[in-house]
């Protein structure tokens, strides 16, 4: 042991302190790992919740350096903790497991874990997990040079931190070695870290889709971007996040379209249990299509949402209308139960829809906040940094699920105005920081009502789902979530505009009607293209209006539940406007 | 005294019960943690005793649930191997072969037999930390030979 502590001590104070967040179900492995980090010299936190686990990442993303997780969790599946903070918060991410089987390693991997150790664990490995965070470090600070290339040397097992340093030293310049070097709080070597809003992040899909996916190169998506301390490093590092999350969720699909920026930015923001779903986002492709194909699992709503805004989503809502994406937003009502969970809101579930059901809209909604604040988006469209709001995500879901089962053609577009309202209600009561609809989201709302109206495009919409108040809850979100990618103000709907616009390459705009029913909306709204440009306009702080009408809608509505809602839903929301 | 813990202690790696997992918690008690090795022995054992009930719920249930069966039994064996009891984790891999290959008879035998393990390393370990705590701090721990 002796021998241990000062090897540690030699190390110049890095990484002795690092700060590790230990995640294990299992109390007694807890406890282990605990006691053979402390010996370590490292500073440990642990819980047994995957969830706490995430609040805890998300309240400061600065206060860990290291993530370690036990894969079998109840309350969350290993993998997607780990992916959810590979991409909200980019930290190292070491998976446990007494899985040794290779798919298990393999699954880590592609997961974007730094390592894989089996238990029991050994003190002998746990005295290397440092270079893991080396390691990122370097990533993200050495822009210019090869990506990686500095890393190696640093990546070797050997704890001399003064011979890494060396290295280091050779591959960068003194100052920058020098800098890094001396820290001894490790997390202050590393340059701060970017946060990629949804502002952010919306910038960067709108670059990529504009470049075109499989061309997109950072620096020309830097260049698009035009953002000011915005490195290349950056840019790069979170196109192959963005990269390995859409392969991830969209198998063959096109993974590069619009869904997985929706699902990209909540996986990001964290959705919990939303995520995994990959939404086969195919560009254009309206959920529908894409849905049907892979929206099964429906990834985070953001996916749906996302498509739903851009204006290639916004065709894809087109297809919507047309009996296959009826089919697939069938499907998301699964997934919308997942998201429902979440749901401060009064939301009662949906018929059919569980997309209101425990509308996690508004618990992520609530996150997004936080995080928004945290993350300066100030009263944009939630702030993708933390994407942990998954909310947006989720409500996107939400939205197009739920509505599976809505009336079948009623109004579709009522519908998914009516979730819409809902959602923003929901939204804007979950989420304070919203920024105050005000007259946007009236016009929003009103928009999206003309639309749905308009659109029965979505033929899911009718489902149960719009009618149900607690859908409303979920769509107003959604619809915020997508309009926001425009106006910045709802920082729910930016969520959606995200993964939509990724996908769609086009803009959220049009989305936004989709969006907006929540679950069917978001069918709804490729139909609605139109309208949702107009909307998005409003919808910046429309999410907050609709959201709050919807919540009014949801009290009055208790008619609407019928398919009919949707219109219903509308009127009483533009009064509530 | 010291003699008499030590004693007891090497027998139960003789005998199987414990492996060298429990060597190395030991090597992690220390000043800081004084009663490290027998706070996480406590922690197993409460831990492995709901898992356990959780387990002779679903088998008595008679619908043979193997995968549900599988995933404790995931968990147990991770925590027996975590804290190096050796003889208990064998019988969590024999029964999860059981669940793999869906033989129903031989997981309810292999349970037993698992409780069985479990009950004489429980016993064995309160026996061993008691008299360990009599003996007073104990010296490093000292791999077996």
């Amino acid at each position: 042991m002796t021998v241990e502590r000062q090897d540690c001590v030699a190390l110049d104070q890095f990484p002795v302190g690092m700060r590790v967040l230990a995640v294990d179900d299992d109390q007694t492995c807890l406890r282990i790992l605990e006691s053979l980090l402390h010996r370590c010299q490292y500073h440990v936190t642990t819980t047994n919740q995957a969830q706490k686990a995430l609040e805890l990442l998300r309240e400061n993303k600065n206060k860990f350096d290291l993530v370690i997780s036990d894969v079998d969790m109840p309350d969350m599946d290993g993998f997607k903790l780990l992916e959810l903070v590979g991409l909200e918060m980019d930290l190292p991410v070491i998976m446990l497991s007494a899985h040794s089987d290779p798919k298990y390693v393999m699954k880590g991997v592609t997961h974007g874990a730094c390592d894989y150790l089996l238990k029991p664990v050994r003190i002998e490995e746990l005295k290397n997990i440092w270079q893991h965070v080396v390691r990122k470090n370097r990533g993200s600070n050495n822009g210019d040079k090869k990506d990686g290339s500095g890393n190696e040397g640093v990546a070797n097992s050997d704890q001399n931190n003064g011979r890494a340093n060396r290295k280091r030293k050779d591959q960068y310049n003194e100052d920058e070695d020098e800098e890094r070097d001396d820290n001894d709080d490790p997390s202050s070597q590393k340059k701060p870290r970017v946060v990629w809003t949804v502002e952010l992040h919306k910038k960067f899909v709108a670059a990529v889709n504009q470049l075109g996916f499989e061309k997109a190169m950072p620096k020309k998506i830097l260049d698009l971007m035009n953002v000011e301390k915005l490195t290349r490093e950056n840019v790069a590092s979170h196109l192959q996040k963005f990269r390995l999350y859409l392969k991830r969720i969209s198998g063959n699909q096109q993974a590069i379209m619009a869904n997985s920026d929706l699902h990209f930015l909540q996986m990001s923001n964290g959705l919990d249990g939303f995520h995994h779903r990959p939404i086969p986002v195919g560009s254009g492709q309206f959920h529908g299509g894409a849905a049907a194909a892979g929206m099964r699992p429906f990834p985070p709503n953001n996916g749906i949402l996302g498509r739903l805004n851009t204006p290639s989503g916004i065709g894809g809502v087109r297809n919507l209308s047309s009996p296959p994406s009826s089919g697939m937003f069938l499907q998301n009502p699964t997934d919308l139960g997942k998201f429902h969970h979440v749901s401060s809101l009064p939301l009662n579930h949906i018929d059919g829809g569980n997309i209101l059901q425990g509308l996690p809209i508004p618990l992520e909604f609530d996150q997004l906040q936080t995080n928004n604040n945290k993350s300066i988006i100030a009263g944009n469209s939630m702030a993708f940094p933390s994407f942990p709001t998954s909310l947006p995500n989720n409500n996107n879901h939400l939205v197009l699920e739920g509505h599976p089962q809505a009336s079948p053609s009623a109004f579709p577009g009522h519908q998914i105005n009516k979730r819409l309202e809902h959602w923003s209600n929901a939204v804007s009561s979950s989420s304070s920081t919203l920024p105050p609809p005000g007259q946007n989201s009236n016009s929003l709302i009103s928009h999206q009502f003309d639309a749905s109206s308009s659109n029965y495009s979505i033929p899911f919409c009718d489902s149960t789902i719009p009618l149900n108040p607690a859908l409303d809850h979920t769509n107003p979100r959604a619809f915020y979530r997508a309009t926001d990618l425009d106006s910045n103000a709802n920082v729910q709907p930016g969520v959606y505009y995200d993964s939509l616009q990724m996908r769609q390459s086009g803009n959220y705009g049009p989305t936004t009607d989709a969006m907006l029913s929540s679950n069917p909306k978001e069918g709804f709204t490729v139909g609605q293209q139109k309208l949702q440009s107009g909307f998005m306009g409003g919808e910046a702080g429309s999410l907050d209006d609709i959201v709050n009408s919807t919540m009014k809608q949801e009290q009055s509505q208790g008619d609407l539940s019928e398919g009919d809602l949707g219109y219903g839903g509308f009127s009483s929301l533009r009064t509530c406007i | 005294m010291q003699r008499q813990v030590a004693l007891i202690k090497q027998s139960l790696f003789d005998q199987g019960y414990l492996d060298e997992q429990f060597v190395e918690l030991e090597e992690l008690q220390d000043d800081a943690n004084p009663n490290f090795v027998e706070e996480v022995a406590t922690l197993y054992f409460k831990d492995s005793a709901r898992l356990i009930s959780n387990i002779e719920q679903a088998l008595e249930r008679g619908s043979f649930d193997f995968n549900r069966l599988d995933n404790y039994m995931h968990q147990f064996k991770g925590s027996s191997t975590s804290i190096g009891a050796s003889k208990v984790k064998t019988e969590c891999t024999m029964f999860r072969e059981y669940c793999r290959v869906g033989n129903a008879e031989g997981c309810l035998r292999t349970f037993k037999q698992l409780k069985k393990e479990h009950a004489t390393l429980r016993k064995k370990l309160e026996q061993y930390f008691q008299l360990a705590r009599q003996a007073g701090p104990k010296e490093t721990a000292r791999r077996p030979k």
